[in-house]
């Protein structure tokens, strides 16, 4: 078997492996989607009732949650092994450090997608939003975005494993690390919807996809340094 | 001591730069006195990049090379981009007022940008506050810069296509654009006021990294219980005060 | 001069805390190093320099 896909293969175990903790854990996921709910509840009270406004706060009030939400996700996804010490335990398999941070990032984008694909009925319906018309571009800025977050989360969680007010040392690396994501994403959204008057989607995809590759590459790197210790 | 001749010499140019800056060059023809600001606020939000940059290279060179040293320059690169980065908001905000009529323009990239860059420096200096083993700490760190560092000019192109494709009503009027009296003056005083500044950073990084070098002995002796690290600190001279 | 007040919170601030920064770096200087040489006289090495 190649190296490369010996890799895959690793990875795809660890994915599958977190997969499957979350399935198992259902509650959580289910808990943390209703969190994310929630916050679009809530903003629906702070900026309603004129639906006008509401429809056009819509995309940014949509990844806002997601972001919420994410930051739940991926601390969750990498608390399960800091617990036990798994991850060092991880780090001692004579495994390509690569590969344990697709997997990891992979669960997590995972998880993303199914959290941001569960929030997009709830926007279409609590801000009078036609996401249907556009679900095509929706769906890439959904995967791109999930990529990107679980990219740069994946190495921020396991940066942040077993220290101090590390529930609010992960949002507080993540959140400014990801205002690009979030501008992208939310510009993009408001082209696809408005059938893209400006021909400007195609600069905030380019965009999204540069930070998935620029976070993931630094994410694999630095993963492979962070698991050194 | 050189180091000590450095500081002198940065006060002396900070003085000079300043005076220089609010007196003799002429107001601005359309922006008036409050583009003297400008002088400040680019030389600090340079020193601010300056700083940072210094931070995610030695970082990297620490990840590399393991040699904690490098992470005392991290540090000390941190905390003086944290603090020039504040500057140059304040002084962006300080100028934006008379010049914008607002304190804040989420139009402006440059604002934006440096907004988050605080916001990240801030992250890292928290992080490190809160480990206390120093080889964690220092990989830890590192790799929060290096991610910092990529995201960075990623942040600037978003804000900039930002501004560039949501063209709204212009700040200010258009007549508030900068227009010196004596251009040569301005480029002057700016560079004037750069120098200064950069001796200022050149000394700080100095000291600021010696206290780096003495906390870390400190700590050491703290953590193993006196005598091995600083034995062998005070034997090979390491640690030079 | 115009906009003098913000000419002169900007210039204070920036010029005062800079100034401020490198006092209060400096006071950390001196404590860390007399810190320092507690511990070199404790090891038994003579304080350098």
């Amino acid at each position: 078997m190649s190296a490369l896909a010996a890799a895959a293969r690793i990875a795809l175990i660890v994915a599958g492996k977190d997969a499957t903790a979350e399935l198992r854990g259902r509650q959580a996921t289910a808990s943390t989607a209703f969190f994310a709910a929630l916050v679009l509840l809530l903003f629906g009270f702070a900026l309603g009732p004129d639906p006008t406004r509401l429809a056009e706060a819509g995309p940014g009030l949509l990844w806002l949650a997601t972001v919420f939400g994410g930051l739940l996700t991926i601390g969750r996804l990498h608390q399960l092994e800091a617990d036990d010490g798994a991850l060092e335990q991880l780090a001692l398999y004579p495994v390509d450090r690569r590969a344990l941070y697709a997997g990891k990032a992979l669960a997590g984008a995972t998880a993303m997608l199914v959290l941001g694909g569960l929030l997009l009925p709830v926007v279409a319906l609590l801000y009078g939003i036609d996401l249907a018309s556009a679900w095509l571009p929706l769906s890439v800025i959904l995967l791109l975005g999930a990529v990107g977050f679980a990219a740069i989360g994946t190495c921020y969680a396991a940066l942040t494993v077993r220290m101090r007010s590390r529930e609010l040392l992960l949002p507080l690396l993540m959140l400014p690390a990801v205002a690009p994501l979030l501008l992208a994403a939310v510009k993009a959204t408001t082209a696809a919807l408005a059938g893209d008057p400006l021909a400007e989607l195609g600069s905030w995809l380019g965009l999204l996809v540069a930070f998935d590759l620029a976070m993931l590459v630094v994410g694999t790197a630095g993963y492979g340094f962070l698991l050194e210790e | 001591m050189g180091t000590r001749l450095l500081g002198i010499l940065a006060l002396v140019a900070i003085v000079g730069a300043s005076a220089f800056g609010l007196f003799v060059v002429k107001a601005d023809l359309n922006q008036g006195d409050a583009q003297r600001i400008m002088y400040v606020h680019v030389a600090s939000a340079w020193l601010a990049y300056l700083s940072f940059g210094v931070t995610a290279l030695a970082g990297l060179a620490y990840l590399v090379r393991r040699d904690l040293r490098f992470d005392a320059v991290a540090v000390s690169g941190a905390e003086l981009g944290v603090m020039f980065t504040a500057f140059a908001i304040w002084g962006g905000m300080m100028w934006g007022r008379p010049v914008w009529g607002v304190f804040w323009s989420w139009g402006d990239p440059r604002l934006t940008t440096t907004a988050l860059l605080l916001a990240l420096g801030i992250g890292y200096l928290l992080l490190r506050r809160l480990i206390d083993d120093p080889a964690r700490r220092a990989t830890r760190a590192a790799v929060a810069g290096l991610i910092a560092a990529v995201d960075i000019p990623i942040v600037h192109f978003s804000v900039e296509w930002w501004r560039g494709l949501h063209q709204g009503p212009t700040i200010g009027s258009p007549d508030k654009i900068l227009n010196p009296s004596a251009p040569g003056m301005f480029v002057a005083a700016l560079m004037f006021q750069l120098l200064a500044f950069s001796l200022a950073w050149g000394w700080l990084m100095l000291r600021r990294y010696q206290l780096a070098r003495l906390e870390w002995l400190i700590e050491e002796e703290g953590r193993l219980g006196g005598i091995s690290a600083a034995q062998r600190a005070a034997r090979s001279g390491e640690v030079a005060t | 001069m115009t906009d003098l007040g913000f000419i002169i919170a900007g210039y204070g601030v920036i010029l005062g805390g800079l100034a401020l920064y490198a006092m209060a770096l400096m006071r950390r200087l001196r404590a860390a190093r007399s810190e320092a040489d507690r511990i070199r006289r404790a090891v038994g090495a003579d304080p350098l320099e």
